[in-house]
């Protein structure tokens, strides 16, 4: 029988990584965001749709997708809390997928010897493990939403800080002025 | 929601428009202000400049501005009439506001030339289509394409092939991105004539409005300063002022009515309490797009028009038209940035018309673009897009490089006409008012696929001119969709084998006009909105003329 996970044993374990990606990092931007990543499960933001385990392990799979690494990743953005929201939303059938894509997926881990769910899992035999589900509808459907998460405006929930739009380059601003990139600057230098 | 002037839905008034998009908008300023009281029926809501926002989810992936099966608006297709229809999010999309796809839509606004509109006797017939010519020349239709210009607002320079104008461009063309740079030089190098993309967006201040801020937002959004000249920012306005424009918004058609002579009398609508109203008027003007405008002639089928209301000639729904589309994308040394500012400065139109001894039919244009609109989640969904990882720490390294140094070479081409390419009313699949869905039935024809093809290799092989250090063709495949909707109710002199005639009048209801995508009888080469603008103007032209002459 598996194992109920709490509430406060995700936040805690978020927590833990969003800290821990801390520790290489030393641009001040991410250390902010990585503090507000981790003020934001501190803050126990209700999950409006999702089941604990649900939480637990999508977010688990979304940090695999955008990993944490030199830059802050899907779990620093808050991806889980997008992916909470939006599957409420007239999305009974991604809800599906994702539920029976998690039982293959978990069926899968139970395979693997000291794990029964795909968050206790190191991140080498999850990255294995997501490799075999590359090409279902499953993984299809958490990524679309993971980097929906992470690259959507921040008011569903995900990006917090602008953490995607910082990775991308994007600055969402309300006006631009020319010269907007290296082309068209040398353009008007030249004179063309 | 009325707005302006208000009129009792049991007193028939001149006209009721049923759409408020790219021609219902023209059509409601033209009439209203000429003096004829005009009812407006839009199903959406009145969106304005402040009501838009940057929200790539909201608008691309929610379907906030283009309803779809989570609005309670879902859709059907199927390749031939003999497979079986599958529900769809959407199809055929198109936004549900007042402006219609004229709010949110690029603002590419190529006029068509003279070829377009008597090309199937230039080149003999194509079997397998309906391919005919338009029974108007663009030289008819020149003083409206100018209407539009100056009335709607285009910025642009006469380019080398432009057909001939009466009028310059209002407004001088946008300023270059490095992304029309790049293309520009390329098409140099290869002996092309790469020149300004005209646009419906200010560059400067025109009719009261401003001038582009830039913001990069115009594909799949609404201008938030109203630089985007949409029907809802240029031409509503003044027919609301004119006192003689009732906009009714939240209205959803169910059917036209008409009398024992045949002449439409009444339209029937929900309202936004739900309630069922009708409104009587002296005609009708049906301008609800290519998809929406065959569909409510067929649900308003009766013992007098028993397959769909002017449809004697069965073309209703038939003839459907997507335009081709087809691209490369290319990796680039330095920052492009095609997030910034309007989505495409620079065309190539060297191969409006190509070579028939290709073997094959078609034409168009190549721009250039970001290759996600310059959006940050459709951007980060494409990475990975020159071979790279698509997940994972590796993918996460191209993020930055794939959104600011990559450009796409668009090949916008030519959709031949084909009886069989329908919108139907599907049997099984109804929307939340109970009315069946939109069943779209389409196969490209195969001189649209290998035309696409040929605007394919063309981008590659100006990418490469252009020094692109790695390059991605997107696979080519079978149309089933398309936010082109066009062809669905042809313009013809025949009535036997057209819907209307050459002045947007049904051939089998005096007092009935249909002006929209549905109206065109080729394509053109990917950009319809200003001719489908153009037409507006004429008709209108043409009603106004009519009803002073009581001939309608």
């Amino acid at each position: 029988m598996k194992k109920q996970l709490s509430r406060r044993a995700f936040l805690r374990a978020s927590s833990d990584a969003a800290r821990g990606s801390c520790l290489v990092l030393t641009m001040p931007m991410i250390l902010t965001a990585c503090r507000r990543a981790e003020e934001a499960v501190i803050n126990e933001e209700e999950f409006l749709n999702l089941s604990e385990e649900e939480v637990t392990e999508y977010a688990a799979i979304a940090a695999r997708i955008i990993p944490t690494d030199e830059t802050p990743g899907a779990t620093e953005a808050g991806v889980i809390y997008f992916i909470d929201q939006v599957l409420g939303h007239g999305r009974e059938q991604e809800r599906l997928i994702l539920q029976e894509g998690l039982r293959e997926l978990q069926a899968a881990t139970a395979l693997k010897p000291s794990a029964s769910y795909f968050h206790e899992l190191d991140e080498l035999q999850q990255d294995h493990l997501l490799l075999e589900f590359e090409d279902t509808e499953f993984f299809g459907t958490i990524r679309y939403l993971t980097i929906a998460g992470m690259f959507s405006s921040p008011e569903y929930r995900g990006n917090r800080d602008n953490i995607g739009f910082d990775l991308l380059g994007f600055e969402d601003r309300h006006a631009w002025a020319s010269p907007y990139g290296y082309y068209d600057a040398d353009y008007v230098d030249k004179g063309e | 929601m009325a707005e302006a002037g208000t009129f009792s839905s049991r007193e028939p008034v001149d006209f009721v428009i049923i759409g408020s998009g790219a021609a219902g908008g023209v059509m409601a300023k033209e009439l209203s202000t000429a003096g004829h009281s005009v009812v407006l029926l839009e199903q959406g809501p009145y969106l304005q400049a402040g009501d838009f926002k940057h929200d790539e989810w909201g608008y691309k992936h929610n379907g906030d501005l283009v309803w779809g099966r989570r609005q309670g608006h879902p859709q059907s297709f199927r390749k031939t009439e003999n497979d079986e229809a599958i529900e769809r999010e959407v199809c055929l999309g198109y936004a549900h506001n007042v402006g219609g796809s004229s709010v949110h839509f690029s603002g590419n606004f190529w006029r068509f030339r003279p070829i377009d509109f008597n090309e199937a006797s230039v080149l003999g017939p194509i079997s397998g289509t309906t391919f005919v010519d338009w029974p108007i020349s663009y030289d008819e239709l020149e003083p409206y394409y100018t209407k539009v210009d100056w009335e709607v607002g285009v910025s642009g320079l006469q380019g080398p092939w432009d057909p001939p104008r009466s009028r310059d461009y209002p407004c001088p063309p946008m300023p270059v991105k490095s992304s029309g740079v790049i293309l520009e030089r390329a098409g140099r190098q290869l002996g092309y004539n790469p020149y300004p993309a005209p646009v419906a967006i200010l560059s400067q201040s025109h009719n009261g409005r401003p001038a582009c801020i830039h913001c990069g937002f115009c594909n799949g959004f609404g201008c938030e300063v109203n630089a985007k000249s949409s029907s809802m920012a240029t031409m509503i306005p003044l027919a609301l002022a004119s006192g003689n424009c009732e906009l009714r918004t939240s209205a959803t058609v169910s059917r036209i009515n008409t009398d024992e002579s045949g002449r439409a009398n009444e339209v029937v609508y929900w309202d936004a309490r739900g309630d069922e109203q009708a409104q009587r008027a002296n005609a009708v003007v049906l301008c609800a797009n290519g998809a929406e405008t065959p569909r409510l002639l067929l649900l308003s089928e009766s013992e007098l028009f028993p397959d769909g209301l002017a449809n004697t000639s069965g073309m209703v729904g038939r003839n459907l038209m997507f335009n081709g589309w087809s691209s490369a994308e290319g990796l680039f040394d330095e920052p492009i940035n095609g997030h910034k500012s309007i989505p495409t400065t620079r065309v190539i139109h060297d191969f409006y018309s190509m070579d028939p001894s290709l073997g094959f039919y078609g034409g168009g244009g190549i721009d250039s673009r970001h290759p996600s609109d310059g959006l940050p989640m459709g951007s980060a969904l494409s990475s990975g897009m020159f071979g790279g990882p698509r997940w994972g720490s590796e993918y996460k390294k191209l993020l930055r490089e794939e959104f600011t140094r990559t450009v796409a070479f668009h090949g916008h081409t030519t959709s031949l006409p084909q009886a069989t390419n329908t919108v139907t009313l599907d049997p099984n699949l109804q929307d939340k008012w109970g009315r069946p869905a939109l069943r779209t039935t389409y196969t490209d024809h195969p001189d649209d696929i290998s035309t696409m093809l040929f605007f394919q290799d063309r981008s590659v092989e100006l990418l490469d001119a252009a020094g692109a250090t790695k390059i991605n063709r997107i696979p080519i495949g079978e149309q089933d969709g398309n936010v082109h909707i066009l062809g669905t109710c042809r313009m013809g002199n025949d009535p036997d084998n057209s819907v209307i005639d050459r002045f947007n009048r049904s051939h089998d209801v005096p007092n009935l006009f249909m002006c929209d995508g549905s109206s065109l009888v080729t394509g053109g080469r990917g950009q319809p909105t200003m001719t489908i603008m153009a037409l507006a103007f004429r008709a209108a032209d043409y009603i106004i003329g009519a009803a002073r002459r009581n001939e309608i």
